[in-house]
């Protein structure tokens, strides 16, 4: 048996995907309707986003574009725990029904064998809009461009996804000792919603737990600090790449512990 | 021959919260919580072969269950030991997964949406079955069951015994050495059965591969298995050949008759007349259970048609069925 690196494991995750996709495409009307509502949901997301901004010129110093930067940044970061993670939404009914035993004989990484189960095309919309809209307020706000800064946001948005995604696997997990973890994947998932705006107009409180109890604030705002307040980057985001890989294993960790605890009901 | 599977005294009990009734019952659950141990798996050893079928029987809520999540590796024994293949599953489960195949009968492995033939594809990445060995399990395959009306259908759109068929054959894919079949035949009908019946011999004459066979369809035992295992509330009452074991009850043989008058007035006279034998009745016939060593059926039939007029009669020999039974209700004397 050869050794499972990284290589193996991305051949199996193109494969499923392409074959995914494949059979999502051969249900045309499903698929165009999908689509349609994609594009509607995330046009409503940001009409809903326009109407509450537009009519402020700015809102604890941040001006329109800034918060239109934090939006779409917060977007993007948010399309890897939708389309690669999806399945997480399933496993309560997996581990309750006991049909979670069927993904425990194969000789892979077990989350990695559930997650790869499921992409979620929907995030794809979600990604170009996100993406347009970082594009357009960083021309509005005259960034300028260089090679780091690009390095910059990509780190960013890749940290602030592993965050995301960190909170959702844990929240998902912890369906093995609870029998309704749907509200709490929920909890979280609602939570999310106040990433994309800057922390800072919150009450001190609540920007106490969006920092330490539930790090929503490093999905968008620490990491777009780094690209809209150069001048001013407090250390939290500096560390903020560290932090997502930590809670990223750590809510692996947990996720595997409560799925190797798991042992099944009945036949 | 070589034991694949080792198992040596091996218990696993499970804490299990007694839940006291009703609603104040289940208020005072949630601050003093009481637990009891349920020992499902009680002491139990047996070795098997490469290359055995071994029909793994009990009653609902025996363990065969828990016996099979601890040989797959899912659950760890509270005690004892279990090797398979050389490997402890619990420690080694990803390991001891590439030298198994597990098939429960109500839940597909496979891909949903994807085409049968797509997910072989991706198993054999997933196991790294070699071309050559892919292409020849193909080919067996192929001589084997129908399978080219089935590699293009997405799993979902499957019926439940093509899809049962497909899952076997997925289990067997990368010649893993132990396949584990829960209840594969449950809800098919007869020639879906038989058919399954027959891919399983014949994959198990062909590629060796130890099989452990839960059901309880006796059908599926007499098709297949030479060696049946028993147990039932966690302990085990028998482990033998299948002749053997009717060799436990060979001297019993079923006499049904038909009477003239209302049946269950009539099963109640016979009842009375023949207190020492077991007597049971259906729509139909009256069935009694005669015990050739101590009295011959004709001597029973003689004595009944002094009271009754026989109107037909048949005589069975004793099922795997009734064994099977008699063992779960009366135990191995």
């Amino acid at each position: 048996m050869k050794k499972k690196g990284l290589g193996f494991y991305l051949k199996i995750y193109c494969k499923i995907l392409a074959q995914d996709l494949k059979s999502k495409m051969s249900y045309r009307a499903d698929f165009i309707i999908s689509t349609i509502g994609m594009i509607f949901t995330n046009i409503a997301g940001f009409v809903s986003f326009w109407i509450l901004f537009h009519n402020f010129s700015s809102i604890n110093g941040w001006g329109y574009y800034e918060i239109l930067f934090l939006y779409g940044f917060s977007l993007v970061s948010l399309t890897p725990v939708q389309c690669f993670f999806d399945n997480n939404w399933s496993l309560r009914a997996y581990v309750y029904s006991g049909d979670f035993i069927k993904y425990c004989f194969r000789p892979i990484n077990l989350f990695f064998y559930y997650q790869s189960e499921i992409f979620d095309i929907k995030g794809l919309g979600q990604l170009a809009f996100g993406l347009g809209t970082i594009i357009y307020s960083w021309i509005k706000l005259g960034l300028g461009f260089s090679p780091l800064m690009l390095l910059k946001i990509i780190v960013f948005l890749i940290t602030a996804s592993l965050i995301m995604i960190a909170l959702q696997n844990a929240a998902a997990a912890t369906c093995f000792w609870i029998n309704n973890s749907f509200y709490v994947l929920d909890l979280v998932t609602r939570f999310k919603d106040y990433a994309k705006y800057p922390v800072t107009i919150f009450s001190p409180v609540f920007r106490f737990i969006f920092t330490f109890i539930m790090p929503i604030a490093f999905i968008a705002y620490y990491p777009s600090l780094v690209i809209l307040r150069p001048d001013a980057v407090p250390l939290l985001s500096w560390l903020s790449p560290l932090f997502g890989c930590l809670f990223f294993w750590l809510s692996y960790k947990f996720w595997m512990y409560g799925a190797m605890k798991y042992n099944g009901t009945g036949s | 021959m070589s034991n694949i599977i080792n198992i040596k005294n091996v218990t696993k009990e499970f804490k299990v919260l007694n839940r006291r009734e009703g609603l104040k019952g289940s208020i005072k659950d949630l601050f003093s919580r009481d637990y009891k141990i349920v020992r499902a798996v009680d002491n139990i050893s047996m070795d098997i072969e490469q290359g055995e079928v071994i029909g793994y029987l009990g009653p609902n809520g025996a363990g065969k269950s828990t016996t099979i999540k601890m040989m797959t590796g899912v659950l760890e024994p509270t005690s004892g030991e279990i090797l398979v293949g050389g490997n402890i599953p619990y420690k080694n489960r990803t390991k001891n997964a590439q030298d198994i195949g597990v098939v429960f009968g109500q839940r597909s492995q496979l891909w949903w949406a994807l085409p049968l033939i797509e997910s072989f594809n991706i198993l054999k990445d997933i196991y790294q079955i070699g071309d050559n060995e892919y292409h020849n399990m193909l080919e067996m395959y192929q001589s084997l069951v129908d399978i080219e009306s089935l590699l293009h259908k997405p799993v979902r759109q499957m019926s439940l015994g093509q899809r049962t068929l497909s899952d076997i054959l997925a289990a067997f894919l990368h010649d893993p050495k132990i396949v584990f079949l829960d209840e594969p035949t449950i809800g098919l009908d007869v020639s879906m059965k038989a058919k399954i019946r027959d891919l399983i011999y014949a994959l198990n004459k062909e590629k060796n591969t130890t099989v452990i066979l839960t059901t309880h369809d006796m059908g599926d035992v007499d098709a297949l298995c030479r060696r049946i295992v028993i147990i039932d509330k966690g302990k085990m009452l028998y482990d033998n050949d299948i002749e053997h074991l009717r060799g436990f009850f060979g001297s019993y043989r079923t006499l049904k008759i038909r009477v003239d008058g209302k049946l269950s007035k009539c099963a109640d006279i016979v009842r009375k007349e023949l207190a020492n034998l077991s007597v049971s009745s259906d729509d139909e016939w009256i069935s009694i259970l005669v015990d050739e060593e101590k009295t011959t059926v004709m001597d029973v039939l003689n004595q009944l048609r002094n009271t009754f007029n026989i109107r037909d009669m048949q005589l069975e020999e004793i099922s795997t069925e009734d064994v099977i039974k008699k063992i779960y209700e009366e135990g191995v004397k």
